[in-house]
């Protein structure tokens, strides 16, 4: 299951979580930095969770810190955040 | 104890940039880092590489020596850097901007660029995208593109297998001077005694320099970046604007709106995966590193102005990285009076991408005791050129008033 999807959306395979780990990885930003997993349009919605799992064979589960969540919630067009604007 | 010749705290570019051009030179050498590679200001920025936004003299002098160096490194590197070199524009808005741009144009070319002003059809013709309404742009086919992390990360890779040991999530508690000369670094893992001390540790490097007594003035600079989706190619090169440079050089003659207070300038770019990176601010915040509505909302409001097509795009992500900005806006590089040993590089603000390769390269060539391969005078970036500084004063006008720890 080495090629089995983890991050379907930037499709990061479970093996290149796996190396991404034995690289020193430790945390779900980690992951991201080095595999991209979670940077896609669902910004790690399903992913973290799997990921998160696999990181907590090699790191205690409680120490697993979510990645900072950042604004938007979900993908909005440009031109929706600025209705309103002046000009 | 474990030794090393030399011991790089901090796994940013710089640190890793650093530790690959001495381990390659055949030191041994030790990254200490508090977390993770690439974790703070290097895995938090967009990826131009840019020429046309440093200063004519000293400052664009390193560029061009730096952006020469990029792809031998990525014949040399494992990992795909994503180096290009598709040049860069800066949009001109205003007739008062091209004033000022001619007049940057012109010294920049007596420093060596190629560079050049494009009327508004010209600029339109190479960058179909922007609107209608601008003035011009400049041009200038030297800038080039990278990937921030993966660029980091091929620093580290190269680094190790030039025999370098990496200690993440490794935390820097003391470091042990004898008789003015650096002695070992005290770890939260162990000492590692050591001949030299890099402190390669960006807006954090004022906290290590305490440690030895040495008051360092660099200060968060907050830059504000937004991810669009995945769109197919709109942005050919780098783009920012006039405003950018002003913001970056000249903020006085921003005015006092709120874009003017947050430095808001554009700098925008694709990804090879198809994202937009869209900046930035420059904001005085402290140690804060949370994105704000308010700057989001300034920064995609001024970017629809000169890319109307933007308004049509969805974003998905938005993060901030902080800048280790100077008094004078140049790195901070080489060894400090006093303290036999300790190296300082750092405060490269927003221009550590672009200068890593040369910064590495200036550093292992200080602590091998090599005549310098460029012809810049180090000394003018030297630690003591900010003597009878008040750096405290210094840190509080600008926002700043402790050190994060």
């Amino acid at each position: 299951m080495k090629d089995e999807y983890i991050c379907r959306c930037e499709e990061v395979t479970r093996q290149e979580i796996e190396e991404a780990i034995a690289d020193g990885a430790t945390t779900i930003s980690g992951i991201k930095r080095r595999t991209r997993a979670g940077m896609g349009l669902c910004q790690g919605r399903t992913c973290r969770r799997l990921i998160t799992q696999m990181l907590s064979k090699v790191k205690d589960a409680a120490e697993i810190t979510p990645p900072t969540s950042r604004p938007p919630v979900r993908a909005i067009k440009i031109g929706e955040i600025l209705e309103g604007e002046d000009d | 104890m474990r030794s090393s010749d030399v011991v790089v705290i901090g796994g940013g570019v710089i640190g890793c940039s650093v530790a690959y051009h001495l381990a390659k030179k055949g030191f041994t050498v030790a990254i200490v880092e508090r977390e993770d590679i690439a974790s703070g200001t290097s895995g938090a920025c967009d990826k131009a590489v840019l020429l046309q936004s440093k200063n004519p003299g000293l400052h664009l002098k390193l560029a061009l020596e730096s952006i020469k160096l990029f792809p031998d490194l990525q014949k040399e590197f494992d990992i795909n850097i994503q180096y290009k070199n598709n040049g860069g524009m800066i949009v001109v808005q205003t007739p008062q901007q091209w004033e000022v741009m001619r007049e940057f144009v012109l010294r920049q070319k007596n420093t060596g660029l190629e560079v050049e002003l494009l009327d508004r059809e010209k600029a339109l013709e190479r960058q179909p995208a922007f609107s209608k309404d601008i003035a011009g742009s400049t041009c200038c086919p030297m800038d080039g593109e990278v990937n921030p992390i993966y660029l980091t990360l091929a620093f580290k890779r190269a680094a190790e297998k030039h025999g370098a040991r990496i200690f993440l999530h490794t935390e820097v508690k003391g470091i042990k001077v004898e008789n003015g000369e650096v002695h070992s670094v005290i770890t939260s893992e162990g000492e590692i005694k050591t001949q030299f001390v890099v402190n390669a540790c960006g807006v954090y490097a004022p906290h290590i320099g305490r440690m030895v007594g040495v008051d360092i003035p660099i200060i968060p600079r907050k830059g504000q970046i937004i991810v669009t989706e995945p769109v197919p190619p709109l942005i050919h090169g780098d783009v920012n604007c006039a405003r950018y440079i002003t913001a970056k050089f000249r903020p006085d003659l921003l005015g006092n709106s709120e874009d003017a207070r947050l430095g808001v300038g554009l700098s925008l770019g694709q990804t090879e995966n198809g994202n937009l990176l869209i900046g930035g601010t420059r904001e005085f915040a402290g140690y804060d590193r949370r994105t704000t509505h308010r700057a989001l909302r300034a920064i995609l409001k001024h970017a629809a102005s000169l890319v109307p097509a933007l308004k049509d795009i969805s974003i998905i992500r938005s993060f901030a990285g902080l800048r280790p900005y100077t008094p004078d806006g140049l790195p901070i590089l080489g060894e400090v009076e006093g303290v036999k040993g300790f190296v300082i590089a750092a405060g490269h603000e927003g221009d550590g991408i672009a200068l890593s390769p040369i910064t590495g390269k200036i550093i292992s060539e200080i602590i091998a005791g090599n005549l310098p391969s460029v012809d810049i005078d180090i000394s003018k970036l030297s630690l003591e050129r900010f003597k009878g500084l008040d750096t405290n004063g210094f840190r509080q006008i600008h926002n700043c008033y402790g050190f994060a720890v």
